[in-house]
């Protein structure tokens, strides 16, 4: 059973030109990527998440063979990187730059049916393939005008389109809401996750932390071109080891909210009374193993439960755990 | 299934992809109409300039006296069939130059290199689509051109002077494709286009014989096919004389020409290409 992706320390160091006067340069040296290494399972929708400038599009412009890695190997789909990029090329769907790659005098559609003939598809196939895919992102509309009538909205949809126009198992999306409004982000990701429970695996990159955590099954968190934690998303925040709070409201009877107290994973609980009823305030490393026994006891000892409170802890605190900044921040090198 | 399948493209599929490429740089201009009727006045517009000198200059004689350095009285016809050869050869590198840098621009050009069609089939499209606009216009300017003028354009040999502009065709988009790849490189054409084009249309003497050059620049002349290509159109229709004397000869050249510019410009090019991948990328501008 072929991994579709498989990365192996995968390092890149740009060198660029920086200008000193007029005839003088020397060249700098960015490191991009510091030894990369991941696995991605088939029927996954994995996330890379990370500020601006942490590197993610170098990894995934490395994956999709627009740049050559500085060393490191990689497997997409069973084929070796730099050895078999054509078969790459063939099996991956990619979204990269948002709405730009697409042709700004042609249709939608006039742009999906160019691009079915790069993949090699036969000509009633491709006309075939982009009605389709019209339909399915609901581009309907709009697909016979030229793209530079569109809204930018309408553009990236169309750049999702072009993604899908190869029907590939591996689909690889760098930051595909970036200039989206909210609710047509959330459509896209809405599609984004029935393509994946048709079987896709979904490669998704993103620096926004709700993004990787309503949609993706693991995550790897990647800054100054490292992954500094990986894993389910629950796992990443039971991994950082943090208290967080859960606020219980209702009618809780003493003996209920001493039983609490005694319940294994909890440090602390206090309970204060508010506007005539009561409320219960429980801290806890591991939120989603204590809330179940929580509640069960609570009943137990006949607490009535109007309203549950639990304060999370995000892939955010996640991220600031490990480097002491926020997602918001850019990194320059 | 567990492991995916790929099976490498035909030639078929390779040129079902070609033609696409062709044809969506065809629909791409045609929604520029105005650009392309700019296309058939520009050469003629061209070849007047000299011609209007010409006349004012020699008067009476501009005929006899072309006739004895260029070994045609026809100076009209002359002077349109530079321009327009010329108009063919400017639209190589314009073109190229035009793909190359306008779709690093856009982005296109990284939309493009990350499906399975190879670059050289790429660059083969767009030089089909290139040749097809130019050779198109440079025929309907030179046939406009000859009813300002007044002169016949259906005279000597057509069907010669046609097999010279296409035999010309594919050294000059290997040449082109050795520009493009400066281009890729330098993220920079006008500079460069113009340049060139001031160099090309010396170089081949779109308005006078190169064999009026001194010896050493006529050498590098013809090191460059379009000098060979409007030569042997010119000869093929006003009789000026091959470089050769006799038309095969000089035919022969623009196939050696032929067979090795091609490989070179694409060589070049892709090798351009896997420089950048390796550093920062194609799409880079
Ligand atoms: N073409 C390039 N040349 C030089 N440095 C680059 C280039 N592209 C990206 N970088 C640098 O590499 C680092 C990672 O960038 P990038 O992969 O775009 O990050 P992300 O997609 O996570 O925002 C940044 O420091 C960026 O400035
Ligand atoms: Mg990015």
């Amino acid at each position: 059973m072929t991994i579709p992706v498989r990365i192996e320390n995968l390092q890149k160091t740009y060198q660029t030109k920086k200008r000193q006067g007029l005839f003088k340069s020397s060249v700098r040296q960015v490191d991009a990527l510091k030894g990369v290494s991941l696995e991605i399972e088939r029927g996954e929708i994995f996330g890379l998440l990370g500020p601006n400038g942490a590197g993610k599009t170098t990894l995934i412009k490395i994956l999709t063979t627009l740049l050559l890695p500085t060393n490191g190997r990689a497997f997409i789909n069973g084929f070796e990187l730099t050895k078999q990029d054509d078969a790459i090329r063939a099996t991956v769907g990619c979204m990269l730059m948002g709405e730009r790659g697409l042709y700004w005098k042609l249709t939608g559609r006039e742009n999906l049916v160019f691009f079915g003939a790069l993949y090699h598809l036969p000509p009633a196939a491709r006309a075939r393939r982009a009605d389709s895919v019209i339909e399915r992102l609901n581009l309907g509309e709009y697909a016979d005008r030229p793209v530079e009538t569109y809204s930018s909205g309408q553009k990236m949809k169309l750049a999702f389109a072009k993604a899908l126009i190869n029907d590939a198992p591996l689909l690889i999306l760098d930051e595909p809401t970036n200039t989206l409004d909210l609710p047509s982000a959330r459509e896209l990701r809405a599609v984004v996750r029935e393509l994946n429970q048709q079987g896709k695996t979904v490669i998704y990159t993103t620096h926004i932390m709700a993004e990787a955590e309503t949609l993706c099954n693991r995550v790897a968190i990647i800054d100054r071109g490292e992954v500094i934690a990986q894993g389910t998303v629950p796992a990443l925040k039971e991994s950082i080891g943090q208290e967080t709070v859960i606020k219980l409201e209702g009618v809780i009877p003493t003996q209920a909210s001493t039983a609490v107290a005694s319940l294994h994973g909890i440090t602390r609980s206090a309970i204060t009374s508010v506007n005539g009823h009561n409320q219960l305030t429980v801290v806890t490393p591991n939120q989603t193993a204590v809330l179940p026994q929580l509640i069960q006891t609570l009943s137990g000892h006949g607490a009535i439960l109007q309203k549950i409170t639990p304060e999370e802890v995000t892939l955010e605190d996640v991220f600031i755990a490990h480097t002491g900044r926020t997602l918001a921040e850019d990194t320059a090198q | 299934m567990t492991t995916i399948q790929y099976t490498p493209p035909t030639f078929r599929h390779k040129l079902s992809a070609m033609l696409a490429e062709t044809r969506l740089r065809l629909i791409n201009i045609s929604r520029y109409p105005g650009q392309l009727v700019m296309e058939f006045i520009i050469p003629i517009v061209f070849a007047a300039m000299p011609m209007l000198l010409g006349q004012a200059t020699a008067g009476d004689q501009a005929a006899a006296n072309f006739a004895a350095n260029t070994g045609t009285a026809n100076y009209v016809a002359y002077l349109l069939i530079g321009a327009n050869v010329f108009t063919i050869v400017s639209g190589a590198f314009w073109h190229i130059a035009y793909w190359v840098r306008f779709e690093q621009e856009t982005g296109t050009l990284e939309a493009v290199y990350i499906t399975p069609t190879s670059s050289p089939v790429l660059i083969a499209g767009v030089c089909l689509y290139s040749a097809i606009r130019s050779t198109g216009t440079a025929v309907i300017a030179f046939l406009i051109g000859c009813l300002i003028f007044r002169v016949n354009p259906f005279q000597g040999d057509i069907i010669l002077a046609l097999l010279f502009l296409f035999v010309g065709l594919i050294p000059l988009y290997g040449i082109a494709f050795i520009f493009g790849a400066v281009v890729l490189k330098i993220k920079e054409s006008q500079s460069v286009l113009n340049l060139m084009q001031w160099l090309v249309s010396f170089l081949m003497g779109i308005f006078f014989p190169v064999t009026v050059l001194p010896p050493f620049v006529r050498f590098i002349a013809q090191l460059f096919p379009p000098t060979w290509m409007v030569n042997g159109v010119r000869s093929a229709l006003l009789g000026v004389g091959f470089f050769l004397e006799t038309w095969y000869l000089d035919m022969a050249v623009l196939w050696a020409f032929l067979l090795f510019a091609p490989l070179f410009g694409i060589w070049v090019f892709t090798r351009t290409e896997g420089n950048l991948r390796g550093n920062q990328g194609i799409g880079q501008f």
